[in-house]
């Protein structure tokens, strides 16, 4: 091996080339990650004439190192000279732009993109271009789809016939045999329109985009969903009067295409389409197509546009938005969640996402509208079968509260919420939780002590983790909303009382409570009555628990005065730390390590 | 973890309440996707065929393939139920008719034939109902138009069967284009479907020689689109199932073409996390290709040890299942090349924690042609064997995988005693030197770690002034530098030439 310890100033790249050649792919790794500080070690000269060529020779390897090289090397520039050298780059990028695995090729291009900035003009045009044109006519279809992410960043820089033979390859590429490389022209068509003179756009990349958008391949319909994204960006760049002759026509098709893939994805861009093309077109030519896909025969392209509802309307043009909403969308929403229970196969994904967004309309339709419209909509969809429906309208309940509060809902809204809670689905359970406080804050506490108060203490004894520690979090939200006398008289003696339980889990869960009710609560409760059950649980049969102890202590150790630490912490502790159980004997010598030093 | 040893009472059954959490089994989920399929052509009942004169039948035959042309809406279960039941009652005749009869396909009858296939089978596949579908755990839905497509699918075989079929006509019809819209329905959910078009594309691979090329070539782009974009694609098992046999009937010595196809596609299949449902067919299509040619061996094995699975277990049984096939027709040639690296993968696995895994690789020590490969090359096999198993025949948490070890280790010793006493004396030797090594390495990165600070702070004096200080590692054009990158160059373009 090269290395030789008397010349310091080898020692780095010594270690590397070690290091790249260990049996340990995370040894390699490591090594590679460190490849700026051998190259700041090494400095520029050597980094450009032995580090990158060596990079560029030997690498071989998993791709995962493959992959943290493509990254390194994008923040390379600095490190090879500056601008001036930059190029030398090149050549290992180039090589990495061609493996196989997609997540290296793509980190590639990214560092690729990343450096043609920093690139001269002329450099630009003598090697950045050249390896672009590589790529771009290589063997193996990988070099040829990362040549499709590399047009738009060097074009606007380049001399016209520069620039005329990038259009050249990036039309070849979208007619390529291989249908990776058309997807990935396809996909890479917004950002060329976006640096294309309006002309060559119109000239060249319309009629390209018109016929990757209608795809031969009549059931290859993933090169025709790509299209659909391109048109977002070329409908942003193109005049009023293009628009309608140009782009419209390839994208009322796409709106009925016969691949329900193409359609949903034209539900899925929508708004960005509808922003695209401006107040007059939606006008005239998407809100008729938009009724139309909530109206789809496939269910995930009517969910796709469902969820659109809100922000479509939200853009309509003001002087229409009302009637639009009133007249066209809100029918087409009633129909599409209704439309559930007359068919058999009912699809939840549909109505959890119109309930997900109607509560939005609220603010855009004001006070009277919603109370006339959307409040009856919204009763019947709170006692809907489906939970995440009923979910979807308690988690935007605030929308609704600024435009007419929810009073008028509270008499639907508790059944749902205690049926919500016992919900068989803990994920259910676990997401009404987290409206907990939000839904405290709303009725008030005495609507809460009544009616919710239980059900918050019984999911600290739930058999789901998951919802023990939601619940647990929980309560301290509470505290911080509702006070600590109301945690003292409400709360505490229940969290307290947990600790007897038969249950280890229920003890445990004391002590997860004490965790994060200690600081709200303050230092006052927290000796008085919390440090005690703490400590008397230091000596419970189950390690779990004697562990879990140790751990709390060190969580809340920092509340108190040295003298109760020295006093009753460090006792309990020290005692703790002779434990017969491994466990227990860990926590509780990085608990005394910890309490140590915080004094 | 600490176990809970309290009493019972303190023993909480996470499970308790799964079965009220699990809903009722469904009913079998079926879908079909036609977009506003095209209503209100009401089919009126013709004559039987059989019950129509001999000069009429031709005439007949072809309007009722023209009538089994139209689709019906299956999601809606009650409507147009008449017209379903005569294009059922159709289909099932044209089935009979082709079968039975002689003579019956004449040169016009093949392009009413191929519309009235493509018309049925060629259509977008449904979503799947189930977003996170897991071929493994969940059912799949089934197409519900199953009905009249599993009769069409039955006349097409019998068409493409008959003693009368004539490639050369059908070929204007059965082109490309066709094939293509073919390919992609291997993805249907329904393994029906897949099954009757696994059939259908070996029969037109066989007939069509001149669609061969494309149809590899289309199957290609599927399998790349699986690995590199997707990882979703439900017919894979079949599309290697009829692959498996193409294969089998490659010319020697094979085409490069076909060697890119085993390394470039076949290989990286394996990383694919769904492999289980396709394995058995991939691992059948490696072994044919190394049966035909000895020397893919290398690349093949080299291929598998780079996409070994880290941290699936599962795969890894899989995977070391797949290297016995493999071992099993190797050539003793081979096996040199390959020995090394592959013995070390193995001795990985032998002590692996999860038992399965280690219990697969220590199965090779069964098997009898493996076993005198082994005993062939005992001097380099030994002794990377050796630690891995010394250590874990004293650590191994299970006992079947602990007697298992001691058999081998005693085939070690029957095999070679002098060389396997000298591991044992050594190992303790062994493992202190690694130890150091490792404590060595740890050094490195420390001073490494020093240098970087030191040349962060250097490298902003170096801004402003030039590197003068001896202690900046900047010892540009030290002539001694490139001779001592020499040996690591010569192995260029591996990258280029993978």
């Amino acid at each position: 091996m090269a290395a030789s310890d008397s010349d310091d100033s080898l020692y780095p790249i010594a270690v590397l080339i070690d290091e790249l050649r260990n049996e340990d792919v995370q040894l390699r790794l490591n090594s590679i990650k460190k490849l700026s500080t051998i190259a700041l070690a090494l400095g520029v000269e050597r980094t450009r004439s032995e580090l990158i060529p060596f990079l560029t020779d030997t690498i071989y390897d998993e791709d995962e190192v493959l992959l943290a090289l493509a990254e390194q090397l994008g923040n390379f520039t600095p490190l090879v000279g500056g601008q001036e050298h930059v190029h030398c780059l090149l050549p290992p990028l180039e090589s990495l732009a061609t493996v196989e695995e997609t997540v290296v090729r793509d980190k590639a291009v990214e560092s690729l993109r990343k450096i043609a900035a920093d690139h001269s003009t002329a450099d630009l045009e003598a090697h950045f271009v050249p390896l672009v044109k590589r790529l771009a006519s290589g063997d193996w279809f990988t070099s040829r789809t990362s040549a499709c992410g590399l047009f738009s960043v060097p074009y606007p820089r380049v001399s016209s016939q520069v620039k005329a033979e990038l259009r050249t390859h990036f039309r070849n590429l979208c007619g390529d045999d291989t249908p990776m490389v058309r997807r990935a022209a396809a996909g890479k068509m917004g950002e060329f329109a976006k640096v294309l003179e309006l002309e060559y756009l119109k000239s060249d990349l319309i009629p390209l985009w018109t016929n990757l958008a209608s795809d031969e391949q009549v059931q290859n319909d993933s090169v025709r969903l790509l299209a659909v994204e391109a048109c977002v960006s070329i409908a942003s760049i193109l005049p009023r009067e293009d628009l309608e002759s140009l782009v419209m026509p390839t994208l009322k098709n796409a709106a009925e295409d016969k691949s329900w893939r193409v359609r949903y994805m034209v539900a899925d861009k929508f708004t960005e389409l509808q922003v695209a093309v401006g107040p007059e077109i939606t006008k005239s030519d998407l809100a008729p197509a938009f009724q139309g896909l909530l109206k789809d025969c496939e269910a995930e392209v009517r969910a796709a546009a469902a969820n659109k509802v809100k922000e479509f309307c939200e853009n309509l043009p003001a002087d229409v938005r009302e009637t639009t909403i009133m007249t066209n969308i809100l029918p087409c929403v009633k129909w599409s969640f209704f439309l559930q229970e007359l068919v058999t196969d009912a699809n939840q994904h549909v109505k959890s996402a119109l309930a997900s967004v109607i509560m939005g309309l609220s603010p855009i339709l004001g006070k009277d509208n919603t109370v006339e419209h959307l409040l009856p909509l919204f009763l019947i969809m709170l006692k809907d079968e489906c939970p995440e429906v009923r979910l979807n309208i308690i988690s935007n309940l605030d929308c609704v509260n600024r435009v007419i509060g929810i009073t008028q809902l509270s008499q639907s809204l508790l059944p749902a919420i205690v049926e919500l809670a016992e919900d068989t689905k803990w994920r259910v359970r676990l997401a009404i939780i987290e409206y907990m406080p939000l839904l405290a804050g709303q009725l008030g506490q005495d609507f809460f002590d009544e009616k919710l108060n239980n059900l918050c203490m019984a999911w600290l004894v739930d058999h789901v983790y998951a919802i023990r520690e939601a619940a647990t979090n929980n309560l301290k939200k509470l505290v911080e909303k509702f006070g600590s006398e109301w945690a003292t008289s409400k709360i505490v003696p229940k969290v307290v009382a947990m600790a007897q339980d038969p249950n280890y889990l229920h003890r445990m869960t004391t002590l997860f409570c004490v965790n994060v009710l200690a600081e709200v609560c303050g230092v006052e409760v927290t000796v008085s009555v919390f440090l005690p059950v703490v400590l008397k649980l230091a000596s419970d049969a189950v390690p779990n628990v004697r562990f879990n102890v140790a751990k709390t202590l060190q969580k809340i150790g920092g509340l108190f005065d040295a003298e109760t630490v020295n006093s009753q912490l460090k006792p309990c502790l020290d005692k703790l730390k002779t434990d017969q159980d491994f466990d227990v004997k860990y926590y509780a010598s990085e608990a005394i390590l910890v309490l140590t030093e915080a004094a | 973890m600490s176990a809970a040893t309290g009493p019972v009472t303190d023993k909480i059954d996470p499970f308790s309440k799964k079965q009220s959490v699990k809903k009722p089994k469904q009913k079998r989920s079926q879908a079909s996707s036609r977009y506003k399929a095209k209503g209100g052509t009401e089919l009126v009942p013709l004559p039987q065929l059989k019950d129509a004169p001999p000069a009429e039948q031709h005439e007949l035959f072809i309007k009722k393939l023209q009538q089994c042309s139209v689709v019906f809406d299956f999601m809606d279960s009650v409507s147009d139920l008449k017209g379903k039941e005569i294009k059922r009652a159709s289909l099932n005749e044209l089935v009979d008719y082709i079968t039975a009869g002689r003579g019956v396909l004449t040169e016009q009858v093949y392009p009413e034939v191929v519309k009235m296939i493509a018309s049925n089978i060629f259509r977008t596949l449904p979503p799947s109902e189930n977003t996170e579908f897991d071929p493994e755990e969940d059912d799949p839905t089934l197409e519900a138009s199953w009905p009249h497509l599993q009769i069409v699918y039955e006349f097409f075989l019998r068409f493409l069967e008959s003693p009368d079929f004539q490639p050369s006509i059908a070929k204007k019809y059965i082109d490309q284009k066709f094939v293509l819209q073919l390919l992609e329905l291997f993805d249907s959910e329904d393994p029906r479907e897949r099954d009757f078009l696994k059939t259908v594309l070996h029969r037109i691979y066989g007939k069509f020689l001149g669609l061969r090329a494309f149809i590899r070539k289309q199957i290609n782009h599927i399998f790349l689109k699986f690995i590199y974009e997707t990882e979703h694609f439900n017919g894979v098992g079949e599309l290697l199932e009829i692959l498996g046999s193409i294969i089998n009937g490659f010319a020697l010595p094979l085409k490069a073409e076909h060697k890119q196809f085993l390394i470039k596609v076949l290989i990286p299949l394996h990383k694919a996390k769904s492999l289980s449902l396709y394995h058995a067919q991939l691992a059948y299509c490696v072994v044919q290709f190394l049966e035909k040619d000895a020397t893919l061996t290398e690349p093949v094995v080299r291929g598998l040890l780079k996409f070994w699975p880290k941290t699936c277990s599962q795969k890894e049984v899989m995977f070391l299942g797949e290297i016995e096939e493999i071992l099993d027709v190797i050539e003793p040639s081979q096996f040199v090349r390959i020995q090394e690296p592959l013995f070390k993968q193995i001795s990985k696995c032998v002590s692996s924690p999860h038992f399965q895994v280690a219990e697969r690789a220590l199965y090779f020590w069964n098997n009898e042609y493996v076993m005198s490969l082994i005993e062939e090359n005992s001097n380099v096999i030994m002794p990377i064997m050796f630690p891995n198993l010394y250590r874990i025949s004293k650590e191994h948490w299970n006992q079947t995988i602990v007697a298992l070890v001691y058999n081998v280790l005693k085939t070690f010793m029957e095999m070679n005693s002098k060389l396997f006493d000298e591991l044992t004396a050594n190992y303790k030797a062994e493992r202190q030197k690694e130890r150091k090594k490792e404590k060595e390495r740890e050094e490195l990165w420390k001073k490494l770690d020093g240098l970087e600070i030191n040349a962060t702070v250097n490298n902003k004096e170096v801004k402003s002034v030039p590197p003068t200080s001896t202690n900046t590692p900047v010892a540009g054009g030290s002539p001694a530098v490139g001779t001592r990158y020499a040996p690591y160059s010569p192995t260029a373009h591996r990258l280029m030439a993978k």
